[in-house]
């Protein structure tokens, strides 16, 4: 299973941005800034105000990722898949929904932050307006390198139709209870394609063999290397 | 585990009697809402301060008894342990960690003495078909030799609330396909399904129930809450299910659809397959009048009743359908109906635009 890695973008407590201008590795902690509309896109869009904190971040992400890839224009849906990997999912829209909901017993029950409290909705969000046609999925595992949603990338590609998958990890920062030491908030996406593209020099290729991955002929074992692997190819 | 009991043999007898689960609703005050009936499973009840999904759990693994050590594990659920995060909220006590999917893929994988820690698929209602799906695949491409896939999703008052507040829970039993329909039932489910290759099956000398042939998935890329309506996505997913299995639509026996009762679903499904049979829409059946919806276990429980469908040479009437919408007339009833033909196709389809299809083949047993 193999793939060209053609686009990273993200939003993380490093900025938002992504790879070919970028100075630095931005899988970090730290705290998080929701990215306004304004961050993201040039034009007026009243949906993306609409959206909850969690998918402004996954899409923004996205958006750069694609941007980043020279794939973000377009005129006919095409079969792009996404996979993002969550620790946290949606709890923090759960929460808010929460707080419209148990006061007068439902009465008041928010239908906007409800459709937000499945946490595939902004895979949605991005699949229409950028005409991505692949499947679309959330995935929780328990994994430190958190490179579960590339091997799951790699795989839809592998086994499918698509010409390629935005693979990568979405989280908010949790409540304080919840949190964990090795907890990354923000998102950040990889465009892994089938092919090459003419319109866009490739960070290079990644490959699964036996549930290992190695990027350009090395092993990587985390995101982080990754994602640092690719930037300093970038910057080389 | 549904409404219609514990088992395969319940919901299956079940569903061929047209009985239905869906009953007025006690788990929680419904005077704020549009509805005040669901499908819930009987006699299920949690201690407080535990979850619903632990029953759940304890009686699926009884039924299904030992599964490989080495299996790996595919969970699908679109909001796991939900009522634990209701009630932490209610009395304002800290967040368990039971609301986390980790805590949950846990509980699972323990319970079943996996050595996989577990992946939870979360595709909206097309959940469970999409990790049916990728566990076929796992196992087709060699990863795995067996695959348990744990789909469960419960009735709580987030989620009846919510729908709620879309306007789309309707106060009567649902009709799905009827000219008449207006609404879902929100039902509860779950079903462990044992994925495994030929040679495992051999091996255990257990005749499998069906073979997962094909599979598909695709994104309408129109809308995150509402249907593509010239069912572009579904259509998609399910011709990528038909070249996964090497079969054209022709050899397809019956559907076993989606079905919520909603209008605009329903619509865009009988769009759909319209398109895909144009030469003739087989015999077509949704199951979500008796069990309402199950939300991500949805499309694992409508996987048992196509296995056992094709093993029966027949389909389950769709309850509640009175007046077929005029796309479906002749091809659904409310009472069963005879099928022949190797092939059941069943889809599923979810907020966020999400599509899922398979194609399950019968097997001589």
């Amino acid at each position: 299973m193999k793939a060209w890695v053609n686009g990273v973008g993200w939003v993380t407590p490093a900025g938002y941005g992504q790879g070919r201008q970028c100075p630095g590795q931005p899988l970090q902690s730290g705290t998080l800034q929701i990215p306004t509309r304004k961050n993201v896109f040039a034009r007026i869009d009243r949906r993306f105000g609409r959206l909850d904190d969690f998918s402004r971040v996954g899409l923004a992400a996205l958006t750069f990722c694609l941007r980043d890839g020279n794939a973000e224009d377009w005129q006919e849906k095409r079969p792009l898949g996404i996979v993002a990997s969550s620790r946290y999912g949606c709890l923090r829209t759960d929460l808010a929904y929460l707080e419209t909901m148990l006061p007068l017993q439902g009465k008041l029950a928010s239908p906007n932050l409800f459709a937000y409290t499945l946490p595939n909705c902004f895979l949605g969000e991005a699949a229409l307006r950028f005409g991505l046609t692949g499947n679309s999925m959330i995935i929780n595992r328990h994994e430190p390198g958190r490179l579960e949603a590339l091997r799951m990338g790699l795989a839809e590609l592998a086994w499918s139709d698509q010409s390629g998958v935005l693979a990568g990890i979405a989280d908010l920062t949790p409540p304080p209870e919840l949190a964990a030491e090795d907890d990354l908030p923000g998102s950040l996406f990889l465009l892994l394609e089938k092919e090459q593209r003419p319109d866009v020099f490739s960070y290079g290729k990644i490959r699964l063999r036996e549930g290992r991955l190695a990027f350009n002929g090395e092993a990587v074992d985390t995101l982080l290397e990754l994602v640092a692997a690719c930037l300093t190819r970038q910057n080389a | 585990m549904s409404a219609l009991g514990v088992g395969p043999d319940s919901l299956w007898y079940g569903l061929l009697d047209g009985r239905s689960g869906i009953k007025p609703l006690s788990r929680f005050d419904c005077e704020g809402y549009l509805s005040s009936i669901a499908a819930c499973i009987p006699g299920i009840s949690a201690p407080h301060g535990s979850s619903l999904h632990d029953p759940l759990l304890e009686q699926l693994a009884e039924q299904i008894g030992d599964v490989p050590r080495h299996a790996r594990l595919l969970v699908a659920s679109t909001k796991g342990e939900v009522d634990c995060l209701e009630n932490a909220c209610r009395s304002g006590a800290p967040l368990p960690k039971a609301v986390l999917f980790d805590a949950f893929l846990e509980k699972v994988s323990r319970r079943f003495a996996l050595s996989d820690c577990g992946t939870n698929i979360n595709a909206a209602c097309a959940s469970s078909t999409i990790a049916l799906a990728r566990g076929a695949a796992m196992i087709a491409a060699g990863e795995a030799e067996s695959v348990l896939v744990y789909a469960a999703d419960i009735v709580s008052e987030f989620v009846f609330s919510g729908f709620s507040a879309l306007q789309a829970l309707s106060a009567e039993p649902c009709r799905p396909f009827d000219q008449e329909r207006i609404g879902l039932n929100l039902g509860e489910a779950g079903v462990a399904l044992l994925l495994s290759n030929e040679e495992y099956a051999i091996r255990q000398q257990q005749p499998p129930l069906a073979m997962i042939a094909g599979w598909g998935a695709a994104n309408d890329a129109h809308h995150v809450t509402a249907p593509a309506r010239d069912g572009s996505g579904l259509i998609r997913a399910c011709l990528s299910a038909f070249k996964c299995a090497g079969i054209n639509s022709g050899q397809v026996a019956a559907i076993n659809a989606h079905g919520t009762g909603t209008t605009f679903n329903d619509a865009m499904e009988l769009t759909a397959f319209n398109e895909l049979f144009a030469d003739g829409l087989p015999p077509l059946h949704g199951i979500k009048g008796s069990l309402g919806h199950c939300l991500g276990a949805a499309g694992g429980i409508e996987a048992v009743v196509a296995a056992y469908a094709l093993l029966a040479q027949k389909i389950p009437g769709t309850l509640g359908c009175v007046q077929p919408e005029e796309a479906a007339r002749g091809r659904v009833s409310a009472i069963p109906q005879d099928i022949r033909g190797e092939y059941i196709l069943s889809t599923s389809s979810g907020f966020g635009g999400i599509n899922g299809a398979l194609l399950l083949r019968g097997v001589q047993r």
